[in-house]
């Protein structure tokens, strides 16, 4: 066969693999039928309409939003120094700081949500809203550090001393001339955190309670009981917005090579 | 310590965690001299430069400018200015900002701070360059905005590491040619880091080698090249023949050489460039072994009792092959005495 | 630098701090219950655990599915990359935006879109029916094959980022030398390619094994109460039963087997490398 005939045909075909499944999501979720369906039955924005109608839809984007932009932020004020420290600094237990800061990446998410559950939120009556917030910083920890890692590796470290040598302090330093050098790569965590935490679903599964819930646990929750098209819309709706977000970062920033 | 010395070094102890990287370092420096650190890599010369500059703390000792003692003041208030080999320019500044940095940081601002910014980087050729960023300059054109950037702070000192050694042959000669007119308009006290003996000998007006954490040797470019005080500074500055003195005795690997006349009493060594050799008669024979033309100058490599020794004639003489036996003489009176011997 | 080391701790103290707290500690808590009977220590809730059926099959099938979607992410991964890596830089650029994508799209849409496609009324049974292969729609909801497509889907676009940046890094005149020198596109690929690539594909294979092991998502969905695996397992002992020892249980082997997964892989390309 061709080669270039075969190359074709190979990405043609992982296209349709990967884009296939979410173009018959848009497709399915304009639907103007009661039950979800490809090819649709007819045209409607009836089921886009009925996402912003369903009111757990509403408050758990909410949470999801509440969440994904709040432990973002405040696993950035943890990762961001943390790193520093790590590239600058040959600490002792450097090797231990990396392994344990990485390791929600390693355990599985499940089985931290349940152990937050039993004996942090149960034995303690503590707020479930926080716990999902400490879990989701905790699960967003290893990307801040991993990229904002690369970019400071990237960046020269005898800037900052040429600033002191300019009469600067070393925390003017920092913000002076590295913060401004690593703004695109804490964008660019900025954004991987705030994906991975708003698709999260494992380590929340188990922390939710009246009125706390994720979106997508809404999502999964919304399907056990009807398979009417709105989850489609929705979907479809997100999608999208992450489309959107990481079309502009890469226009930008060029993401990908971040991720 | 004289009274009169700018920057003096006492007794200086500097030390990476447990590794002594320099022992008991005494030096002073004049106001206004241009002053070249001379040694191979971790001899202990970058230390030394980093610590004036005050990135380094150090173990023990005293560092005093002006006769004040500057050990523990810290490195943004010490008007130390440095030059660093990778230029350190930040990236995202434009060179403006970047010359403008340390002057803004003294609450400089307005017309006071644009004159002074300009200024400085009319004094190094680079006006036209204000607005654009660092990446957008050529290496030698870096590292004169990295020079303009410590020069607007009107330093004290001027620490500059290996400012030559990024650039190629033209370049390095209009650099050589900069520092020096700027240490004459300015009268700045530079000291420059290298590890070039060409470099040094071409620039300083005093040159202090390095080995080891410890000064070898310290004199001007003439006292370095024509005198050297041991056999390391020696081999560093090209003699190629060196050989010590044992019991009264010249030594070479495998037995003692018999000179014409006494050896100096008072020598430890003795060293001799490949040109001080007298090739074509004397007492001793040898074999040429390898010969190479050079333009100006034959070079030859001969197997002799002493060794194998390396003697340079004008290339206006005739050319002898490999396998010829040529007698050749170690002139004492042309060799320079070493003090001591490593 | 200049840094004093006990600044450099301060700084990355609270971070680790933080992941130790909320994660280690909660963990090693959670750990320890599936080790314990009353006060003293014992392993017979892993014999018991073991020793269901149920459990044997859920564990096998995981570990089953896991081997299988790493291989046959291999085997794409290394065709797709490939092809990307000899694109003209625009549609390189193309290619990896539109492998990263799906990344960035929440899993349970991903998954969801799988329902539209094998459902009872799904585009596969209609085009089934249509060209007469069936009068009956086939059942793939709920079945093995749509967990193993699900997962595929969602995990393949890792393995592909992983083998293109090893083929990226690659020397450029390997493959060319090699076929100067004689060899078949077989032994190009097994001698030249699969060599020097072979730290890409433990990445890749890492991160596809382990994913598709901890996932919960597409069995819950494309599984359903029928084709469990071990985090559906979890779940289902813990809401239906209150069975919090089993639920220790599966996170010990879930944990082992990642690390395991890690180790083993990292071992044979240091073994096969030293050759």
């Amino acid at each position: 066969m061709n080669p270039r005939l075969f190359s074709a045909t190979v990405l043609f075909l992982v296209a349709a693999f990967l884009i296939g499944p979410f173009i018959i999501i848009v497709a399915a979720s304009l639907s103007a039928g009661e039950t979800l369906a490809f090819p649709p039955q007819g045209f409607s924005l009836k089921w886009v309409a009925k996402v912003f109608e369903v009111e757990s839809f509403r408050e758990s984007f909410a949470m999801s939003m509440l969440l994904a932009v709040g432990g973002t932020a405040a696993a950035l004020t943890l990762g961001i120094p943390a790193s520093y420290a790590l590239s600058r600094y040959h600490l002792p237990f450097g090797e231990a700081v990396r392994t344990v800061v990485a390791l929600p990446i390693i355990v599985p998410g499940i089985i931290v949500g349940l152990a937050l559950l039993r004996y942090l939120v149960v034995p303690f009556n503590f707020n479930i809203t926080l716990a999902l917030f400490l879990a989701h910083t905790a699960l967003v920890l290893p990307y801040s550090v991993r990229v904002v890692s690369a970019s400071l590796n990237n960046l020269r470290s005898d800037i900052e001393e040429a600033a002191v040598l300019l009469g600067s302090s070393r925390a003017g330093a920092f913000f002076r001339v590295v913060m401004p050098n690593i703004r695109s790569g804490i964008l660019a965590a900025f954004i991987l955190g705030f994906v991975t935490s708003f698709n999260q679903v494992p380590v929340s599964l188990f922390l939710s309670g009246p009125g706390v819930r994720t979106l997508p646990i809404d999502m999964l929750s919304y399907m056990e009981i009807t398979y009417d098209p709105s989850v489609a819309a929705l979907s479809a709706l997100l999608a999208f917005m992450s489309i959107g977000i990481v079309f502009l970062a890469e226009r930008f920033l060029g993401f990908s090579r971040y991720v | 310590m004289s009274d009169s010395a700018f920057l003096s070094l006492e007794k200086l102890t500097l030390a990476y965690g447990d590794t002594v990287a320099v022992k008991d370092l005494d030096l002073s420096i004049q106001k206004g001299e241009l002053v070249a650190f001379l040694g191979p890599s971790g001899c202990g010369k970058t230390t030394t430069m980093r610590s004036i500059a005050g990135l380094l703390k150090p173990k023990s000792g005293r560092i005093r400018l002006e006769g004040a003692d500057i050990t523990h003041v810290s490195a943004n208030k010490r008007s130390v200015g440095l030059v660093f080999q990778s230029y350190a320019l930040f990236p995202h500044l434009t060179v403006f900002e970047n010359v403008a940095f340390g002057l803004r940081l003294k609450g400089i601002s307005g017309a006071e701070l644009e004159v002074r910014v300009v200024s400085g980087l009319n004094s190094v050729g680079l006006t036209k360059f204000a607005n654009r960023k660092p990446a957008e300059l050529s290496g030698g054109q870096q590292q004169r905005v990295a020079l303009a950037r410590s020069m607007v702070m009107e330093p004290k000192v001027l620490l500059l590491d290996e400012p030559l050694s990024n650039l190629d042959a033209r370049l390095r000669l209009e650099m050589r040619t900069e520092l020096q007119r700027v240490q004459r308009d300015t009268g700045v006290t530079m000291i420059f880091v290298t590890h070039d003996q060409g470099e040094a000998l071409s620039l300083a007006d005093r040159i202090v080698v390095m080995l080891n954490g410890a000064i070898e040797q310290i004199g001007t470019p003439e006292d370095i090249y024509n005198s050297p005080a041991s056999a390391f500074v020696a081999d560093f500055v090209g003699f190629e023949n060196i050989f010590p003195i044992e019991n009264g005795r010249l030594r070479a690997g495998n037995g003692p050489i018999e000179l014409a006349g006494p050896l100096p009493h008072d020598a430890a060594g003795l060293a001799w460039r490949p040109r001080m050799l007298t090739l074509g008669s004397g007492p001793f024979q040898g074999t040429v072994r390898g010969a190479s033309f050079s333009g100006s100058a034959r070079e030859y490599l001969l197997d002799t009792p002493f060794g194998t020794l390396k003697a340079e004639v004008d290339a206006a003489l005739p050319a002898h092959c490999a396998g010829a036996a040529l007698a050749f003489d170690l002139p004492i009176e042309k060799a320079a005495k070493l003090k001591r011997f490593n | 630098m200049f840094h004093s080391r006990a600044e450099a701790l301060a700084l990355a103290l609270p971070a680790a701090v933080f992941a130790a707290v909320i994660f280690l500690a909660p963990v090693v808590i959670l750990l320890s219950e599936g080790l314990r009977n009353a006060d003293s220590w014992t392993i017979s809730a892993y014999t018991g655990f073991l020793s269901d059926p149920l459990n044997r099959t859920v564990f096998l099938r995981t570990l089953k599915l896991g081997a299988m979607v790493t291989a046959l992410a291999a085997v794409i991964g290394y065709a797709a990359a490939f092809a990307i890596v000899n694109l003209p830089a625009k549609g390189k650029g193309r290619m990896i935006g539109l492998v990263v994508l799906p990344l960035m799209i929440s899993p349970v849409a991903r998954t969801y879109a799988w329902i539209v496609i094998l459902g009872r009324t799904g585009i596969v049974n209609q085009a089934l029916t249509s060209i007469g292969l069936t009068d009956e729609p086939v059942r793939f909801l709920f079945t093995e094959t749509a967990v193993f497509v699900g997962l595929l889907q969602l995990f393949l676009p890792l393995m592909i980022l992983a083998l293109i940046s090893a083929l990226e890094n690659m020397p450029k005149d390997a493959i060319p030398a090699a076929r100067v020198l004689g060899a078949n596109w077989f032994q190009v690929f097994s001698r030249v390619i699969l060599p020097l690539t072979r730290e890409g594909l433990v990445i890749g294979g890492t991160l596809v094994f382990t994913g598709s092991l901890t996932a919960y998502i597409t069995p819950a969905i494309l599984g359903g109460s029928k084709i469990l695996m071990l985090e559906t397992l979890l779940y289902q002992r813990v809401t239906v039963a209150n069975d919090f020892v089993s639920a220790s249980v599966i996170a010990f082997i879930l944990i082992v087997m990642s690390f395991a997964a890690n180790l083993l892989l990292k071992r044979l390309a240091t073994a096969r490398s030293k050759r």
